[in-house]
């Protein structure tokens, strides 16, 4: 396969404020057309990364490119190429939605005006409203319909759906995968960073975890539930010595065991077999239970 | 045809839409000719990745299960397999292996195993039935 330019490129970003440091060392490949998802807990330096790539903090080590562009360099065409929600999102409250989106629109070179009355209406947003009314989440689903009507070819979600009610959630979601996720296959790029992962998980296609501003796993969400299993088994009497070390965690309780393995969940599955246990199963762990079974272990 | 994903199965996603769909075909809950969901409201419905959805169906329509038409979308074709008659049966026979080593770690001993695929099979036909029942007659 032929690797086209990244659409999202960060090598060993650092940034620290003052002297507390918050990116250390990170590097991310955005390629296109993928969902990528930047999972952190609050403070893990997710926003941070977020604001090195356009261009509101500069990188004090390391080196940002999105479609092969420096943001600091070429700000306007970088900005041209993309759009964001960001987690705290802002209108001039004096102005109608109808006004706000005009005023957006007035900065793009293109608006597609069809996708704009659907998402209105999906959200059953009233245009004459001044945004300074707004409840939270409406002002988020305005600021996705400014973010999907250019038809960028990346979008960048900075904690987009905290603070939000679970149907506003659910419909923000669905309005990414059925607006923004139209036209050419692989032109469409979303990076979203968040920390609510279950409603993303069916939507992002490779992930990083970072904590402490650090990278701590980085991989493809299909390979990871392959590889990520929680193993439980039963036995007839407590169970014996078995080498477990291969497990991530280990819970023992009487007479059952349950395992969380990263890899080798087969073997370990046969290793148990051999002591003839009453039942034993296994299931993939979500995004969100890896989420957390990796920050536990580290 | 209801599609629903499971994270917990360690199956991809792409592929857990092709195998129900080849499950909802073989169980007539979608009949030749039939359109499938386009992928937009499938993806969104699922609230899954648009491109898993493609891929699940180029998957599909590379097995020979549906195909393309314009206008139309994706339609569920006659079952017709594409493939060799030795290749099928061959294909089947790695699936069934697999389910006989199962059946050994489960105790499951022959003539039970013999007796649950006839079950089996007859659960099928009774979902078939089902729903070709409310048709005209």
């Amino acid at each position: 396969m032929d690797s086209p330019v990244p659409v999202v490129q960060i090598e060993n970003l650092s940034y620290a404020y003052g002297r507390a440091e918050a990116v250390h060392d990170l590097s991310i490949t955005v390629r296109p057309g993928r969902c990528y998802g930047l999972f952190g807990r609050n403070g893990a330096g997710k926003t941070t990364t977020m604001k090195c790539l356009l261009n509101l903090l500069r990188p004090q080590r390391g080196q940002v490119r999105i479609f092969g562009l420096e943001p600091a360099k070429h700000e306007v065409e970088v900005k041209r190429s993309l759009s964001y929600v960001p987690d705290q999102v802002a209108f001039y409250p004096w102005m109608s939605v109808r006004e706000t989106l005009d005023y957006l629109a007035s900065f793009r070179a293109n608006w597609n005006r069809k996708d704009e009355r659907e998402l209105l209406d999906r959200f059953g947003l009233d245009a004459t409203q001044r945004t300074g009314s707004l409840s939270k989440g409406q002002r988020t689903q305005v600021a996705l319909v400014a973010a999907v009507c250019p038809e960028t070819d990346l979008l960048v979600l900075d904690e987009p759906t905290s603070g939000l009610d679970p149907i506003v959630r659910r419909e923000f979601i669905e309005a990414v995968i059925g607006a923004y996720q139209q036209g050419i296959p692989g032109h469409r790029t979303i990076l979203v960073s968040t920390h609510l992962i279950t409603e993303f998980e069916g939507l992002i296609d490779e992930f990083t975890i970072i904590d402490r501003g650090r990278e701590v796993l980085t991989l493809d969400a299909d390979k990871a539930r392959e590889r990520y299993q929680k193993i439980r088994a039963r036995f007839a009497e407590p169970p014996p010595e078995i080498d477990l070390t291969a497990a991530l965690r280990v819970r023992r309780e009487g007479r059952e065991l349950e395992l969380v393995v990263n890899g080798g969940g087969a073997e370990l599955m046969e290793r148990l077999r051999q002591h003839n246990p009453q039942t034993l199963s296994t299931e993939s762990l979500t995004l969100e239970e890896i989420f957390v079974a990796t920050l536990k272990v580290g | 045809m209801l599609l629903q994903i499971n994270f917990k199965s360690g199956l991809p996603i792409y592929l857990q839409i092709v195998e129900q769909v080849k499950a909802a075909a073989a169980s007539g809950a979608i009949k030749p000719g039939e359109a499938l969901p386009s992928i937009r409201s499938l993806a969104e419905e699922l609230r899954v990745n648009r491109n898993t959805v493609a891929k699940a169906y180029s998957e599909l329509e590379s097995q020979g299960v549906i195909e393309t038409l314009p206008g139309r979308g994706c339609i569920l074709k006659e079952n017709q397999s594409t493939l060799r008659k030795e290749v099928r049966r061959k294909l089947l026979a790695e699936e069934i292996d697999q389910a006989i080593v199962q059946a050994h770690h489960l105790q499951v001993p022959r003539d039970e195993f013999l007796k649950l695929i006839h079950e089996r099979l007859d659960a099928l036909d009774g979902k078939r039935r089902a729903h070709e029942g409310p048709k005209e007659d």
